[in-house]
């Protein structure tokens, strides 16, 4: 195969499997806060505002693997 | 007038919605964009180069200092108009900045973590506005001719997150340095008492505490070591989070507007709205939780 299709490829596939680590753990962090939620509705602020930073670290590893994606496709 | 229910209504904006993304598709042609990640410039001035995003950052300063400067003419005891509207956001802020980080030190803090806040989000928000990419220099390039931007959104160069990671890296470690006296505060790093005194028991021939006491302290010592990769690290995950988003919203756009112009933007327009917003609270909030970490005093064993 010439470079210019394993270029794609190879940026389709980091994408791909970068987003199935990021995208469960996001998935875990909104069964956690919903559990947390339904014990206490009192704690909103505060069970909110943790998650929500909590998905932002687990979105960056997501981020990541764009970023390599976006150079393999533009810049290489 | 007739009398459409909410059901009718609903419908009727489905369709208009509908015939606008035909209508684009099939009459509005837009070109293939053109994205290069590393930012244009745009001129040169005694051989330093000025790129289109650090005139959309120039451009990000005049309007927050022209906000401010037009919102505190004339200030009232009661507020009313921009007055209000900006007298409501810093105290929002102020509330979320004080609410992690305690009356006393959220003053502190405060300044630094609402500047980041409001520069990041200033700078999603701007590049929004229609002109930002699409005015610019035409250039010739191997498929023919593209516009080069003059106005670039200034997150999408990677300059801007990173300085402003190192920025929130130094008031991490200087608060930390400042709060807890310097000496305590790289003990956090360099744990090597655990080590020292294993080391000392093993010399003075109690053999079974003394290794315990020294492997423990390895444990101890290399944990220290990894928390100032993670220190160091942290600069890099900043940078990248922010850049990433940005980067990845901006071609988002462009590509969507080439596939099916003109309407179908519209739903995009409101998630680079809403992620802009998110990204700036982040990197404010993790700004904040690190330096609040940094300063909360580490219980002795």
């Amino acid at each position: 195969m010439d470079p210019e299709t394993m270029k794609l490829l190879a940026a389709g596939i980091a994408m791909g499997v970068g987003a199935i680590g990021p995208g469960i753990g996001v998935g875990i962090l909104g069964m956690g806060a919903m559990q947390a939620l339904g014990r206490n509705p009192e704690a909103r602020g505060a069970i909110m505002t943790n998650m929500i930073l909590a998905i932002a670290f687990c979105e960056a590893i997501a981020i990541y693997a764009l970023i390599v994606a976006i150079i393999m496709v533009f810049v290489v | 007038m007739l009398r459409i229910g909410w059901r009718g209504r609903i419908i009727i904006l489905a369709l208009v919605f509908l015939v606008l993304l035909i209508i684009g598709r099939l009459i509005l042609p837009v070109s293939e964009p053109e994205v290069s990640l590393p930012a244009e410039k745009v001129f040169t001035i005694a051989g330093f180069d000025i790129t289109n995003t650090m005139l959309a950052a120039w451009l990000t300063i005049l309007v927050l200092g022209g906000l401010g400067y037009a919102a505190t003419r004339k200030m009232k005891l009661v507020p009313r108009g921009l007055q209000n509207v900006v007298e409501a956001a810093i105290e929002s802020l102020l509330n979320f900045v004080e609410g992690a980080a305690g009356k006393e030190y959220g003053r502190k803090f405060f300044p630094v973590i609402a500047t980041i806040f409001l520069f990041v989000i200033a700078n999603a928000w701007l590049a929004l506005i229609p002109g930002f990419i699409s005015i610019g220099f035409w250039r010739t390039g191997e498929e023919g001719q593209y516009i080069e931007p003059l106005f670039r959104g200034a997150n999408t160069d990677i300059n801007f997150p990173l300085a402003l990671a190192v920025i929130s890296f130094v008031f991490v470690e200087y608060w930390g340095v400042r709060s807890q006296g310097f000496s305590r505060y790289v003990r956090k790093f360099f744990n090597l008492r655990q080590l020292f005194r294993g080391i000392g028991q093993l010399v003075k021939g109690k053999i079974r505490s003394g290794l315990s006491g020294f492997f423990t302290g390895v444990i101890d010592a290399f944990a220290g070591f990894i928390e100032i990769i993670s220190e160091f690290a942290r600069i890099i995950s900043f940078t990248f989070r922010l850049f990433g988003n940005m980067t990845a919203g901006e071609l988002l756009l462009l590509v969507v507007v080439f596939l099916i112009p003109w309407a179908a933007a519209i739903p995009f327009y409101g998630l680079e709205l809403f992620l802009g917003f998110v990204q700036a609270l982040i990197f404010g909030g993790l700004t904040l939780a690190f330096v609040v970490i940094a300063v909360s005093p580490r219980e002795e064993h």
